[in-house]
């Protein structure tokens, strides 16, 4: 009895021991893999766009904005299918605040974000990428969809003042002569109105709230922000499609949502905003009438910001666009990495890359235009 | 569960099938082997590990309330009003750190205490049944899916109440307004033109408390059980001997004995709720307010857990400290939940026991 006692707990002493060198194995061969990767030379010395992809090894690191997630991950499914030695990694967990922090601190090779670097991060980021400095690239176009849940009405238009009203919570039912005003007089059916928001810090609220405070200031007495304001009968949740579940299985809500998140919804139905109905078209228009340049003062910086007066004035372009960057420097500590990332990022901006990530992700191609200002801004990375 | 053994020790008369029931292995050969030490090398080595262990974990709790305070302290001593930074997104519009953390640390208590209402009573029901009442081969498979319970990812929880509780509970929600809606806990919100409205969408902290009560079920049934299990069988048969009918017997006998026991069972419960994230986040729609209100969308307050997972990825870095110090007071939350378990058993354990001993003297 005591022998066997004995002989059990050598076995379980021997696991232990063989669990711990396996574990080691497992470590080394990471940190080895880390080493090599950053060895590996590459052949490509052209600019972006015409790289031999298949010459490319190596890791880049990067995350943040999960508003570009979806995106990200058919475009490292694309990327990763010509250039068979580079692995991505897009911790998209991170969001856009955690994605400039980390990028800040170095651990990052580029950030997704949903706005750019501000002023005090710009400055830090100098620190950061010495000698250059930190660039915004606009790689990511897509729009905030409203989405509404009213049997009946299968089609439903909304004016920027009678959304800021029906967030606000001054327009509470369905039948409000407001609504029926935006759609022709045609009245929709009766039902008091639940609105549904995001619970989580957010780009999209951001976007969204960018825009109740350009377009209808005078019904929105709010500031802009990444959390929702209001407060009152508003069912708040996490993340966007949560907000898309909520509104489909609510009667009479009305939501705000990515429109890449818009798909496979059931019952509720997405909005027209001013008249203009989301299209990926809409959304090129709403960058080429209504986006102004805000340049960080860095180089290559492609920052920008919309202007709802332009927006309202143009005739196509959808009132709520989104647009996410990627964050880099313009020198990095390691050229090889700086290679691999450009060559990621400048397939990310072709066509191609757009194409990709439309067909899987639902944004919106961004125009050609910003794609070759984009390779431009590129083509200065070291 | 401290006092476990020494009750162990002093009830021989613990039928062998409840034994067996309870599951807990009584490890009778423990204190016999150690006597019996084959080697010095071996024990000397255990000994060394496991107060390694123990200094360990010392180490960590000290290494993560350090960690805690000196990431908070700039935020708790940060000029709120002044700010930028914090005047903006999910911190902005509060005085201080304390006028933040508020609403959070209430929203915190009161959806564990709602939890807790309903889920302790269950809890020890089920317990009751499985060590008292069922027959001994449904207490097995009983006792194992409300362990199974346990092992439930909080985010599937989180995912049954979205798709399953919340749709479910609406006609409650409006049946309890429109019947009980002049009592404030079934009140809806205010709306600005007088009328009163509660969830459309479901997401209450009705549902999220409930779905919480489901998740605390387990911990503190399965401590219970072990509880009553380890009644002394002379005690139940005295009071059976007397007449007494079953219920009166686990009242005279049962429940007395296992007081401070379902007292820490179902502290360890409120921990658990205390600290639940996902399924909260998922669930209840949030908002930094004081609100005892049950069915609304837009006056449940929020809890620590969850305000911090739903904001730390867009929040900046003093934003950041600000969450990492609500986080603070969560820990001090859950010490003093454990402090207060502890204290109230240390009170009424050696009570409990005396009266126990002096029972069995009479019975005797």
């Amino acid at each position: 009895m005591l022998e066997r006692q004995n002989t059990v707990k050598l076995t379980s002493i021997a696991q232990g021991a063989a669990v711990v060198a396996v574990a080691a194995i497992a470590l080394t061969a990471c940190s080895s893999n880390n080493n090599s990767s950053g060895g590996a030379t590459s052949a490509a010395t052209t600019t972006a766009p015409s790289v031999d992809y298949s010459s490319l090894s190596g890791t880049i690191t990067a995350g943040g904005s999960s508003a570009q997630g979806n995106a990200e991950a058919a475009w490292i499914t694309a990327f990763q299918a010509q250039a068979k030695g580079v692995t991505i990694n897009y911790d998209k967990s991170q969001g856009s605040g955690g994605g400039v922090t980390n990028f800040l601190n170095g651990s990052y090779d580029f950030a997704g974000s949903d706005s750019p670097l501000k002023a005090e991060q710009t400055t830090q980021a100098a620190t950061t990428c010495a000698p250059g400095g930190a660039i915004d690239l606009p790689i990511y176009l897509d729009g905030v969809a409203l989405i509404y849940n009213v049997s009946g009405a299968s089609k439903l238009n909304l004016s920027a003042a009678t959304i800021a009203k029906i967030f606000n919570l001054q327009i509470t039912d369905w039948s409000d002569p407001a609504i029926t005003a935006d759609n022709g007089g045609t009245a929709l059916p009766a039902g008091p109105i639940t609105t549904v928001a995001r619970s989580d810090g957010s780009g999209t609220t951001q976007n969204f709230t960018n825009f109740l405070t350009g377009m209808a200031a005078s019904d929105w007495p709010y500031p802009a922000a990444n959390s929702w304001p209001v407060e009152g009968n508003v069912s708040k949740q996490q993340g966007g499609s949560a907000v898309a579940s909520t509104v489909d299985s609510t009667a009479g809500a009305i939501g705000y949502v990515d429109h890449s998140a818009t798909n496979g919804l059931k019952s509720a139905k997405v909005a027209s905003v001013n008249g203009i109905a989301f299209t990926p078209e809409a959304a090129g228009a709403s960058l080429t009438d209504g986006a102004v340049p805000a340049p960080n003062g860095v180089q290559g910086d492609l920052s920008l910001k919309f202007d709802y007066a332009k927006l309202q004035a143009s005739k196509s372009a959808y009132p709520i666009p989104l647009v996410s960057y990627a964050i880099l420097c313009t020198q990095f500590k390691n050229a090889t990495q700086g290679k691999l990332t450009t060559a990621y990022l400048g397939f990310v901006a072709s066509d191609a890359g757009q194409q990709v990530a439309a067909k899987n992700a639902g944004s919106a191609p961004l125009p050609a235009a910003t794609l070759s200002d984009i390779q431009k801004s590129l083509a200065l990375v070291k | 569960m401290t006092d476990s053994t020494a009750v162990d020790t002093s009830a021989p008369g613990v039928s062998p099938d409840r034994n067996a029931n309870g599951g807990a292995p009584r490890n009778s050969g423990g204190t016999t082997g150690a006597g019996k030490a084959p080697s010095k090398v071996g024990d000397i080595a255990f000994k060394g590990i496991s107060t390694l262990a123990a200094w360990l974990i010392m180490a960590i709790l000290a290494g993560v309330a350090i960690f805690l305070i000196l990431k908070a302290l700039p935020a708790i001593t940060a000029n709120w009003s002044q700010n930028s930074e914090l005047n903006e997104g999910p911190t902005a519009g509060w005085a201080n750190f304390w006028a933040y953390s508020g609403p959070l640390i209430f929203g915190t208590l009161w959806s564990s205490l709602l939890a807790l209402l309903m889920g302790a009573p269950v809890a020890i029901g089920i317990a009751l049944f499985i060590s008292h009442y069922a027959p001994r081969r449904v207490a097995g498979v009983l006792g194992y899916l409300v362990d199974l319970l346990a092992a439930v990812p909080s985010i599937v929880f989180g995912l049954w109440g979205i798709f399953v509780l919340r749709d479910f509970l609406k006609p409650l929600n409006d049946f309890l307004n429109s019947t009980l809606g002049w009592f404030p806990l079934f009140a809806g919100t205010q709306q600005g033109d007088g009328s009163n409205v509660i969830s459309g969408t479901g997401s209450t902290i009705l549902a999220g408390a409930m779905v919480l009560a489901v998740m605390i079920l387990p911990i503190i049934t399965s401590i219970s059980r072990e509880i009553f299990l380890q009644t002394p069988a002379l005690h139940e048969e005295a009071a059976l001997a007397l007449g007494a009918t079953r219920w009166e017997m686990i009242r005279l006998a049962v429940l007395p004995y296992a007081r401070s026991g379902i007292v820490s069972a179902t502290l360890l419960g409120l921990g658990r709720a205390l600290g639940e994230t996902m399924a909260i986040a998922m669930i209840v729609s949030p908002g930094l307010l004081y609100s005892f209100k049950l069915l609304t969308d837009g006056e449940n307050p929020q809890t620590i857990a969850a305000n911090i997972a739903v904001n730390f990825p867009i929040a900046g870095d003093l934003q950041r400290d600000a969450l990492i110090g609500t986080g603070l007071m969560l820990f001090v939350i859950s010490f003093a939940v454990n402090f207060i378990a502890r204290w109230i058993v240390a009170r009424t354990a050696p009570d409990a026991r005396r009266r126990t001993r002096s029972r069995k003297v009479k019975t005797a």
